[in-house]
């Protein structure tokens, strides 16, 4: 072998070994695909575009070497992710598969209000093996969630939510910043132990309780649910105990979540957000949590285009935003910048697994198209035996 | 010998090793199970009347620190105390439960000082000796001072776990000898082996409405043959216990349950007259004791119970007709959550060999509060008998 092609061979092993090839290749940029939420697809029933959705018990993977029991609608967490246009007629199909009560609320959405998804409100919850019929009309544009409405606090967190994505073919923010590729992010936070401890305790108390209702036999004090104010008032005045007092069930604190996901998953399961040098991508930020975000790009500016669904007036640039609870943002990401860069909560705490730094919400941005030689890595890091840039750090 | 003197060394050099590198940084959960049970008592010996303004024994503290440990095992240590009977020579406190367990989905492996498997389940009484000839083998090495010789050994026991809900445990005990022999004060050789297989359904699903929720049956053999060990005959003391617990009316609001448990004590057949407590052990006997119990919950927790007991013991190779019988009756009526105030009423009769033990009768009144709690701190993971993990797949 020549000198000369001794030393370009070598040189082009040595840059193939140091690529982030993990990160840049192309089954890695395909399995990304499936970190963010899956589409379900729809029956046509006349003019009627018909889903199927049902609520089982699941163990999910928050990350390696950690899973819990989940609330999971059709076996995902989060939930799969309906898309429709608007004006569409939709008919959803909802199957409970456990033993507990559920609902679901349409989260931004003008529902009917017998199609809201608020128990005892409007409706009876969708009790254990029931199925429940949603029908509305899709409205209005934009980036919206759907969630349970039953024991909130729990089955939010417990995985019972998911993305709802209304379209308009004239969309008016991809007239403004042309794009081909978009993704959903939805961010919650999750005190675990308080799942599990609730979830238990909620399975025994309705094994209990559907005993009873199959026997003909509601006991309002029981079942803590009453006519009318006026009767739970003399209820209480007879010596009822409501569950919300010490002496009967309330735990002595709220929960204190210490796992914080994003589409379900928590870094380094974390998903990427891919982009090319000179590409515009529309990221939907949902945040189907108790707890706010303050999210940040590193490198860039962002613009802000809408808020719960709405166009805003004025696209606003910046590169932190606060996603509170409850709230959707959509925001465009230009790729002006070729690298790899983070983008994660600013409250710092929602990084972190179980109270470990680095963890939680913290994600990246990558340019796909970014030359091999920009990836090297340096003399230390061949000297830790690595072939890559690490994207996986547990410790510090 | 040089070598083994070096063993020695470096295990200890290790040990401390060891200890030099505890990590502090891994919580256990912290149990923390108290009970006080505080009662007025009027007693009848044959005759004669006497009181105890305030007896409070069986009054005790448990305290268990638990942790996930590698591979899917989760240890755990517990340490408890409790206050003996009066005149049980056992001092103010005895350490009734001090051992270490690990365990992992279906097996369990526990050592240290703990319940020993001289019964297979527990009767609704106030304390848990009040019936104790009759619903515990008794120790053959006891002088009979105290029941907590027949209640606490130095265990060491492993069991296996089939399918959920049948549990095969093999152990070994070291029982109290009592009054404990000087030269025997270092001696921790096992004293009874045995083995047990009990079909159990695990309290979480007692709502699942089962008419069995437990069936056993165990096998003892006390090493009374080993020169030292009260070995009066050359022979081990063998018996057999069978259990059964059949919810007759698993109702969530007025349940029923009957508790039953046979004792046959192979005995020697050499004792023809039972004179003291170690003749009355090595006896050939039956026993049996069964339960009839009544439980009336409301706003899904305990309210009220009462419960109805019978037993009776006979010792069929004794030169004199000798048996036993007690009826036990109680109520407990629950003032608040863990709290309850009772009443029990106790009647025993002995016949032939034992009036001269025990006199003929005894009448029992007792009047008093029972306050018990099981709390867990700093909680980490689910228990194998959630329904979490019995129904939807154990997480470790």
């Amino acid at each position: 072998m020549k000198r000369r092609t001794f030393l370009k061979t070598g040189a082009a092993a040595t840059t193939a070994a140091l690529l982030p090839s993990t990160l840049l290749a192309e089954s890695t940029i395909v399995a990304n695909r499936m970190r963010f939420p899956q589409p379900l697809i729809p029956e046509m029933d006349g003019d009627v575009k018909e889903f199927q959705l049902y609520i089982d018990i699941y163990q999910h993977e928050i990350v390696p070497a950690f899973k819990i029991h989940t609330l999971a609608f059709s076996d995902q967490v989060p939930g799969p992710e309906f898309r429709v246009n608007r004006g569409d007629k939709v008919r959803i199909k909802f199957k409970n598969k456990t033993e507990l009560n559920h609902t679901i609320h349409w989260h931004g959405m003008h529902v009917p209000w017998r199609m809201d998804g608020v128990p005892y409100v409007t409706q009876m919850p969708v009790m254990a093996g029931q199925e429940f019929v949603y029908e509305f009309v899709a409205e209005p544009y934009g980036t919206h969630f759907y969630h349970c409405h039953w024991g909130t606090l729990l089955h939010m967190q417990s995985g019972m939510y998911g993305s709802f994505i209304i379209e308009d073919p004239d969309d008016p923010i991809k007239k403004k910043y042309p794009y081909e590729r978009e993704y959903t992010l939805i961010y919650s936070a999750h005190d675990v132990n308080f799942i599990r401890r609730e979830l238990n305790s909620m399975l025994e108390r309705m094994k209990e309780r559907m005993y009873l209702m199959k026997t003909g036999r509601f006991d309002k004090e029981r079942f803590a649910v009453f006519n009318t104010k006026e009767e739970f008032q003399e209820s209480v005045e007879d010596g009822y105990q409501p569950p919300y007092v010490v002496n009967r069930r309330a735990p002595s604190e709220l929960a204190q979540p210490q796992w914080f996901t994003v589409n379900g998953k928590s870094y380094p399961s974390t998903p990427n957000l891919y982009i090319r040098e000179g590409e515009n991508i529309r990221v939907r930020l949902i945040n189907a949590g108790g707890e706010e975000h303050y999210l940040h790009l590193h490198g860039h500016d962002f613009w802000l285009v809408c808020d719960d669904g709405l166009p805003v007036p004025q696209p606003w640039q910046m590169n932190t935003l606060r996603l509170s609870p409850g709230k959707t943002l959509d925001i465009i990401i230009e790729g002006k910048n070729r690298g790899i860069w983070t983008f994660h909560d600013h409250d710092t705490r929602r990084v972190t697994n179980n109270g470990l730094y680095p963890g939680g919400n913290l994600m990246a941005l990558v340019y796909e198209d970014m030359p091999a030689e920009e990836a090297a890595v340096d003399m230390m890091a061949r000297k830790m035996g690595l072939t890559a840039l690490p994207m996986v750090a547990l410790d510090e | 010998m040089a070598r083994i003197v070096l063993k020695m060394f470096m295990s200890i050099a290790m040990l401390l090793g060891i200890v030099d590198f505890v990590q502090a940084q891994v919580n256990p959960e912290i149990q923390l199970g108290a009970r006080g049970v505080m009662s007025f008592n009027v007693n009848n010996e044959s005759g004669e009347t006497t009181s105890a303004v305030n007896d409070f024994s069986d009054s005790g503290i448990l305290t268990g620190f638990r942790q996930k440990l590698y591979n899917n095992y989760r240890g755990q240590l517990v340490i408890g105390f409790q206050f003996p009977d009066a005149n049980s020579n056992l001092g103010q406190v005895f350490f009734h439960q001090v051992f270490v367990l690990i365990e992992n989905k279906s097996d369990i492996l526990k050592m240290g000082r703990s319940r020993v498997r001289s019964s297979l389940i527990e009767f609704p009484t106030l304390r848990d000796d009040d019936a104790i000839f009759l619903t515990d083998v008794l120790n053959p090495f006891s002088a009979g001072d105290d029941t907590e010789d027949n209640q606490y050994g130095n265990v060491l026991e492993l069991t296996h776990i089939f399918g959920q809900r049948y549990w095969l445990t093999v152990h070994g005990e070291r029982y109290r000898e009592t009054p404990i022999p000087p030269a025997e004060e270092t001696n921790f050789d096992l004293n009874g082996i045995g083995f047990s297989f009990q079909y159990i359904v695990p309290q979480t699903q007692t709502w699942n409405r089962e008419l069995l929720k437990q069936v056993g049956v165990s096998f003892n053999n006390f090493l009374t043959d080993r020169p030292g060990d009260f070995n009066t005959f050359d022979r081990t003391l063998k018996n057999v216990i069978f259990s059964t617990i059949l919810n007759i009316r698993p109702d969530p609001v007025h349940f029923w349950d009957l508790r039953h448990q046979t004792i046959y004590n192979s005995g020697f057949s050499e004792v023809a007259t039972v004179s003291d407590y170690a003749s009355m052990t090595r006896a050939r006997n039956v026993a049996t004791f069964t339960s009839l119990r009544y439980l009336y919950r409301k706003l899904e927790r305990p309210a009220a119970q009462v419960a109805l007991s019978f037993g009776y013991k006979t010792f069929p190779d004794l030169e004199n007709s000798t048996s036993q019988y007690q009826l036990l009756a109680n109520a407990f009526y629950r003032l608040g959550e863990n709290f309850d105030a009772g009443f029990q009423f106790q009647y025993i009769a002995f016949n032939g060999d034992l009036q001269k033990l025990f006199g003929k009768n005894e009448t029992r009144f007792q009047v008093g509060l029972v306050y018990s709690i099981d709390n867990v701190w700093n909680d980490q993971f689910d228990d194998r008998n959630s329904l979490l993990n019995l129904e939807h797949g154990y997480i470790p």
